[in-house]
């Protein structure tokens, strides 16, 4: 098996959000909740659910752009956190190892500067190689990302989605990262170019034996490029397993409403058992006590979890999830797929 | 799976084959500064009563111009419909001035747009809102139209709707201010609506409730849908026919079965192909190569030569044509290459 590359564990995140002066009578945002997981080296995590399930606040704390209120980051055998205090050094070397792509390709890029210089700025702030070095690693990485070396003059409004979005991996491609956080990276695209873009970033990760974290609500994007998934809830992690066993037996109520909610590839493809939940994700301000998922559930009337937040267990080898008798079980047949 | 198909081809059957609104040959072309853009560029389909018809495509093809030649609210200038018929229920809507189309809008075909917070008005409650359409097609007052008004956020699940009336949109959820721009749309009881990626900005949860919504409001109704999306999934979930749009044509159109599973123009079979499934794993994924043109610089001939793994023949690529009926129903837009009849190219 592969080596762990970066571990979280009992990831807590916590805004203060309102208030008056100093900070009085502010409210507690619990944006993430107890989280943790493992990335392995060469392989992909995605991470899914609903918006404001804390999937990106997640992210942020792995990029170390926010801190975490509890909990700790070992990345490489090493608490990324305690680390950068000692070692002021430690946080760039962090930074250059951790690079991210994000969903929007017009937002992302600087439409001021020209490729070469965005591509090129990170080789230029974290390395001492010379303006001629970069430049020629600037043309190395179009090339690999699969546009040309003359492009590098250009200016990013001369690149259509789809190409931006492979500038946006050239960028993070730069410094030799081992872990690249993908915040939904072709949702913004067209059907058509959002294909050529998976299979770009599989056959990188092939090439560089990277890691992923993918960041994603389109679970078929999820099944196609994900080694292991976990689904999220208002902060709070539900299920986890391998991909392939997470969609062929979803044991939470929330993942198989997700599931069944998702859009069919194909007409003939009926679910017998269509699971629509009521009503909205309740506010992360105000979150539901216990289970947080028992307000939507669909056996809710038997609910006995009301109280005690669950905790995630292994309800099958490599498979865990929240231990909430009521969200686990689901009355009905169980969900099938013609 | 068999049973399903059979149930639905005599449901199909059932329903009236009535034409409620019939596009010829639009072309709908804007002048801008770097040349005439043809975005609509001989646009032919029927839609028949109480069915769904997709138009898929992805940014840029044409499907929201289309969307908007059939409103007449393209801006002009630079956007102008230089040829063709829209005829609704019989009717040339092209030859109505701007006074009778005011009429048409909201009562005779509605329009739900992609983001509810820019298609509701920040500062009016949605009591006014849902109100407005009301009293102008209807002509409703007071208690009759307040009674209306409740009716019509009930019919879209809006929750306590009369405590609810009188929030702002800022107040509600996507999910629920997308229900309230549905409940405008439907207010009237239109004879068609047009709904424009009504769901992009919604969650997986929230667009499965929206979409066996609008089938609801639509059994209810009796209403003609054109469903405007990019999402193949949706197509498959809950569309009657589909039309494939690149570049300002529709290249394919036919029953979503039919489509799906025999699949004529290579572009419908790329897309349908590079599409992952939740279903099963898939090793690696088709992709089209390529980028759709610009829409200044379309090839005269075939369109989609340039984005196949074969181009076509000499002949074809530069000739031009027109829509054929394969089957009764599936009628296909491309060359000779494309279709797969050309002589050289079966070689």
């Amino acid at each position: 098996m592969a080596n762990t590359l970066i571990e979280l564990q009992n990831i807590k995140k916590i805004f203060q959000v309102g208030g008056g002066f100093l900070g009085s009578g502010s409210k507690d945002l619990i944006a993430v909740n107890n989280i943790s997981f493992k990335i392995e080296e060469g392989q992909t995590y995605g991470l899914v659910g609903e918006s404001g399930c804390g999937k990106t606040t997640t992210a942020k704390m792995i990029l170390m752009l926010e801190n975490p209120t509890e909990g700790t980051i070992i990345f490489n055998d090493q608490d990324v956190f305690e680390a950068s205090k000692t070692d002021p050094e430690y946080k760039k070397k962090y930074k250059s190892s951790v690079q991210a792509v994000f969903q929007d390709p017009w937002a992302s890029l600087n439409p001021r500067m020209r490729v070469r210089d965005i591509i090129g700025e990170p080789l230029e702030i974290n390395t001492d190689m010379t303006k001629k070095q970069i430049r020629s690693r600037v043309d190395e990485l179009l090339v690999e990302v699969g546009l040309q070396a003359y492009q590098s003059n250009l200016y990013p409004h001369e690149f259509s989605g789809g190409q931006r979005q492979r500038l946006g991996v050239a960028r993070a491609l730069s410094l030799n990262p081992r872990l690249i956080i993908l915040d939904e990276p072709v949702s913004a695209l067209d059907v058509s170019i959002r294909a050529q873009i998976m299979n770009l970033l599989v056959d990188l990760q092939k090439e560089y034996n990277l890691s992923y974290l993918l960041i994603a609500h389109h679970l078929a994007t999820v099944r196609y490029m994900c080694d292991k998934m976990g689904v999220m809830y208002l902060g709070n992690l539900m299920e986890e397993a391998n991909a392939t066993d997470l969609f062929d037996d979803p044991l939470h109520n929330y993942t198989r409403a997700l599931m069944s909610a998702a859009l069919p590839s194909h007409p003939d493809i009926v679910r017998d058992d269509e699971i629509i939940l009521e009503g909205d994700v309740p506010s992360p301000l105000n979150p539901p006590p216990g289970c947080v998922f028992q307000p939507r559930c669909l056996n809710q009337s038997k609910c006995t979890c009301s109280k005690t937040p669950p905790s995630l267990k292994e309800m099958k080898p490599n498979h865990m999830v929240a231990d909430c008798k009521c969200c686990t079980t689901y009355a009905g047949s169980k969900l099938k797929k013609a | 799976m068999v049973n399903k198909q059979s149930k639905k081809q005599t449901s199909k059957k059932k329903a009236i084959e009535e034409i409620v609104l019939s596009v010829k040959d639009l072309q709908t072309h804007f002048y801008t500064k770097w040349g005439l853009v043809k975005a609509v560029d001989g646009l032919s389909f029927d839609l028949k009563k109480e069915e769904t018809l997709a138009v898929v495509g992805e940014s840029g093809s044409g499907k929201s111009v289309t969307a908007l030649s059939i409103m007449q609210l393209i801006p002009s200038p630079p956007g102008f419909i230089v040829g063709g018929e829209i005829n609704l229920e019989g009717e040339n809507l092209l030859n109505k001035s701007d006074k009778e189309m005011q009429s048409v809008r909201g009562s005779r075909i509605a329009m739900v747009l992609q983001d509810p917070m820019t298609a509701l008005n920040p500062v009016f409650n949605i009591a006014d809102q849902v109100g407005e359409t009301l009293s102008i097609h209807k002509k409703l007052k007071g208690s009759q139209l307040y009674n209306s008004i409740i009716d019509m956020l009930e019919k879209v699940n809006i929750p306590a709707a009369e405590e609810r009336m009188k929030d702002y949109p800022h107040q509600l959820s996507g999910g629920m201010r997308q229900r309230v721009v549905g409940a405008i749309g439907v207010s009237c009881s239109p004879t068609i609506l047009i709904a424009d990626e009504p769901t992009t900005s919604l969650d997986a949860t929230i667009q499965a409730q929206y979409l066996r919504l609008l089938k609801d409001l639509q059994n209810e109704f009796g209403m003609a849908i054109l469903f405007i999306t990019h999402d193949f999934g949706i197509v498959a979930k809950m569309c009657d026919r589909v039309a494939v749009m690149y570049a300002g044509r529709i290249v394919e159109i036919g029953e979503v079965r039919e489509i799906f599973n025999n699949p004529k123009h290579p572009y419908t079979q790329g897309l349908i192909k590079s599409v992952p499934s939740m279903d099963e794993d898939i090793d690696r994924l088709y992709s089209i190569p390529g980028q759709p043109p610009a829409l200044w610089d379309v090839p005269d001939g075939c369109r989609f030569s340039p984005r196949k793994e074969s181009p076509c023949c000499d002949v074809c690529i530069n000739e031009k044509y027109e829509m054929v009926e394969i089957k009764p129903g599936h009628l296909v837009d491309g060359c000779k290459c494309c279709r797969g009849t050309c002589k050289s190219s079966k070689k």
